[in-house]
């Protein structure tokens, strides 16, 4: 094994981190399955494609997660909220539909052709790290996820909001009764989430290529990273991103004709091992 | 007001459901059987491209220019006197829904042809009913050899080139591309084997030798772990087979490690096209890839279509997928004027054997499968003001149908 599949298994692990940690937030709050991350996600590329084209790509890794917050306090208040005590399964089902939904607005406004964007100027080379030279955009992804691992861990950890979304996550009724504003919690983590996920969509856009089906292709990866971390916990789906990333790309090092199986044997594994995920009950 | 909104929104799902599940079959059931065999009487042509998904884009393109070939052949006063209508039908890609919108144009609109279908597994699906439903099919985008190998059937005709024609095209200009030692990196599908395989023969043949050969999965997009071991060997060269979105991620891939330094020479099969030039950028620029048409040529027809269609166009030139369904309908209108007739038994038989010029150059269809025999190319990208995204081809070699065409498979029968 050499340093440079380990930094593109960190790469990779990185992206699932932070896409995962948003469905994680919305999961552990909402219990709400949500078929539309990956929907959001490519929303998030597609803005990204956007704003890079008219003004920079920095401009668009603002942007998307704005966009995507705004789309998320929409599925929050029209959806999630009216629906918080239909079942699971219907719920789910709403947000199947809802990434339909907009898949097709996505095709209508960017078509169906597959994009791509340029990495930004300065970083579209490489930069040696102990003697290998490794993608400089690739370095940054690993950088920003592990800055917003830290600082997302702090903040729930500390502040005041973050003692609110522990609190709701564990049980939603009691927290109500001791006076916490669950739904003013619950609009906070769907937008915070689904900014998690335009946040994702657009580093992944130069990355991988932009194309309607992308948040489909990756749904299922970040499904089996959060029922691995355990459901609903947001360090459980870091830590189990970042390991699923990193056995991934090992997978395909050492045994290339079975990698693409190899999320669904270490969810078999885990599950086996932890019934509950990495990290059990704990936010 | 929820009580209120359910019932509304029911009513409205509902209709939706309704219009959706209506059927279109009372719109028009005109065109009995042998109605186009009739002199003046007009020729209906079905045609079933993608409407949605992936592949919706190149059902337009392949619509448009069924669409073209129609009304240039009108305007000319029909073909062998009778007019051309085309029937839109829609389809997501799949065999059922294609097959059922072959059925509906064929039994309720008079459809007796039928073209712009898309891919490999709805011609297979399509081309074993056609006997019954007593339809032509003309096929300007599906590749798979067994079209026109095992799974060969009368009615249906083949006028793109199959995948085997194309990758022994590349295989003959081989020797003139530099590097000695090659990587594969090829999708791990049907296609990707099938490519190495020709490759790895072509490669002995040419003196050159594969040092490296890896599989990405269909639908890959984190191509890092198969580019670092690409870098890790001492190839110089690099065939790749990865297309469509994979394709544009394992370029882009390629270029944040600066792959494109390593190598002398990057032969890509199916990987680089012009509806991916805007995608893919300068990045590509270098990259040999296959060809199947040739938008230069100069052949007068293809001169005469190439003017004709950037007229009406905004000035873009045709590109494959519109010059291969173009052509389909040139066959198809061809057939009609050797039989004289609009019957679909008796355009089958004119086709077989039949040679004409054609907007790629004298071709011929061959009787024993149905392959139209017409040449392949070897391309190089370029910088083109002029050009998609500022990208164009340079053709570097020009392979000939009747040798690029593998012999007919004893496997298919036509009778």
């Amino acid at each position: 094994m050499n340093f440079a599949q380990v930094l593109n298994g960190i790469a990779l692990g990185s992206l699932l981190m932070i896409l995962s940690s948003g469905l994680a937030m919305i999961y552990g709050l909402r219990g709400v399955t949500n078929f539309a991350h990956g929907a959001l996600y490519m929303a998030g590329a597609y803005v990204a494609y956007s704003v890079s084209t008219h003004i920079n790509f920095w401009a668009a890794l603002i942007a998307a997660p704005v966009v995507l917050a705004v789309l998320g306090a929409v599925l929050e208040l029209v959806f999630f909220r009216r629906m918080q005590h239909r079942n699971h399964i219907e719920v789910g089902l709403v947000t199947f539909g809802a990434a339909m939904v907009i898949e097709r607005v996505i095709v209508l406004i960017w078509g169906e052709r597959t994009l791509s964007v340029d990495a930004p100027s300065g970083l579209g080379g490489t930069t040696s790290i102990l003697g290998t030279d490794y993608p400089t955009y690739r370095l940054l992804i690993i950088g920003i996820a592990l800055a917003l691992a830290i600082g997302l861990v702090q903040w729930i950890r500390r502040s005041d909001v973050g003692l609110h979304i522990r609190a709701a996550s564990h049980d939603v009724e009691t927290s109500g009764i001791l006076g916490i504003n669950v739904d003013r919690v619950s609009l906070i983590v769907v937008c915070l989430g689904a900014a998690l996920a335009g946040l994702s969509g657009a580093l992944a856009a130069p990355y991988v290529s932009v194309y309607p089906a992308m948040g489909i292709s990756i749904l299922i990866t970040v499904l089996i990273v959060v029922v691995i971390g355990g459901a609903g916990s947001i360090g459980g789906a870091m830590v189990a991103g970042m390991a699923l990333g990193i056995i991934q790309t090992l997978g395909s090092v050492w045994i290339p004709s079975l990698s693409v199986l190899v999320p669904y044997v270490a969810l078999v594994v885990v599950l086996l091992w932890r019934p509950t995920g990495l990290a059990g009950k704990r936010v | 007001m929820t009580k209120k909104l359910f019932p509304a929104l029911s009513v409205l799902v509902l209709g939706g459901l309704v219009a959706a599940c209506g059927t279109p079959g009372g719109a028009a059931t005109s065109g009995g059987a042998g109605g186009a065999d009739a002199a003046g009487s007009t020729i209906k042509v079905a045609l079933i491209p993608p409407s949605s998904g992936a592949l919706a884009q190149f059902g337009s393109d392949a619509a448009d220019a069924w669409q073209f070939a129609a009304d240039e052949a009108n305007a000319a006063g029909g073909v062998a006197g009778h007019k051309i209508e085309l029937i839109k039908m829609d389809t997501d890609a799949t065999a059922a829904t294609t097959l059922r919108a072959a059925r509906e144009a064929v039994t309720q609109k008079g459809a007796k042809f039928i073209g712009a279908v898309m891919t490999s597994t709805e011609h297979g699906a399509l081309d074993a009913q056609l006997a019954g439903l007593g339809a032509l099919e003309f096929n300007g985008l599906g590749k798979d050899d067994a079209l026109t190998g095992k799974d060969c059937k009368a009615n249906a005709f083949r006028v793109v080139q199959s995948t085997s024609m194309d990758m022994n095209a590349v295989a003959e200009a081989l020797a003139k591309l530099p590097g000695k030692k090659w990587a594969i990196q090829a999708v791990d599908y049907s296609t990707g084997h099938t490519s190495a395989k020709v490759f790895k023969e072509a490669a002995a043949k040419a003196g050159k030798q594969v040092v490296l050969e890896q599989y990405a999965p269909l639908n890959t997009t984190e191509f890092g772990s198969y580019i670092t071991k690409l870098q890790q060997s001492d190839a110089d060269a690099l065939f790749a087979v990865e297309y469509g979105a994979d394709g544009v991620a394992f370029v882009n891939q390629a270029a944040q490690f600066k792959l494109n330094e390593k190598f002398n020479t990057i032969l890509g099969f199916n990987m680089v096209s012009e509806p991916l030039f805007k995608a893919l950028g300068d990045k590509v620029v270098g990259y040999y890839n296959n060809l199947g048409y040739d938008v230069s040529s100069d052949n007068p027809l293809n001169q005469k279509f190439v003017t004709d269609w950037a007229a009406k166009h905004g000035g873009s030139k045709p590109y494959y997928v519109v010059a291969d369904n173009y052509l389909a309908a040139q066959t198809l209108f061809e057939g009609i004027k050797k039989a004289n007739s609009g019957d679909p038994i008796k355009v089958r038989d004119a086709l077989n054997g039949l040679s004409f010029d054609s907007i790629v150059g004298k071709v011929t269809m061959r009787g024993a499968d149905h392959q139209l025999i017409r040449s392949s190319y070897l391309g190089q990208v370029v910088k083109d003001p002029n050009g998609i995204g500022g990208l164009g081809w340079k053709i570097v070699h020009e392979a000939d149908g009747s040798v690029t065409a593998p012999a007919p498979d004893p496997a298919c029968k036509l009778s």
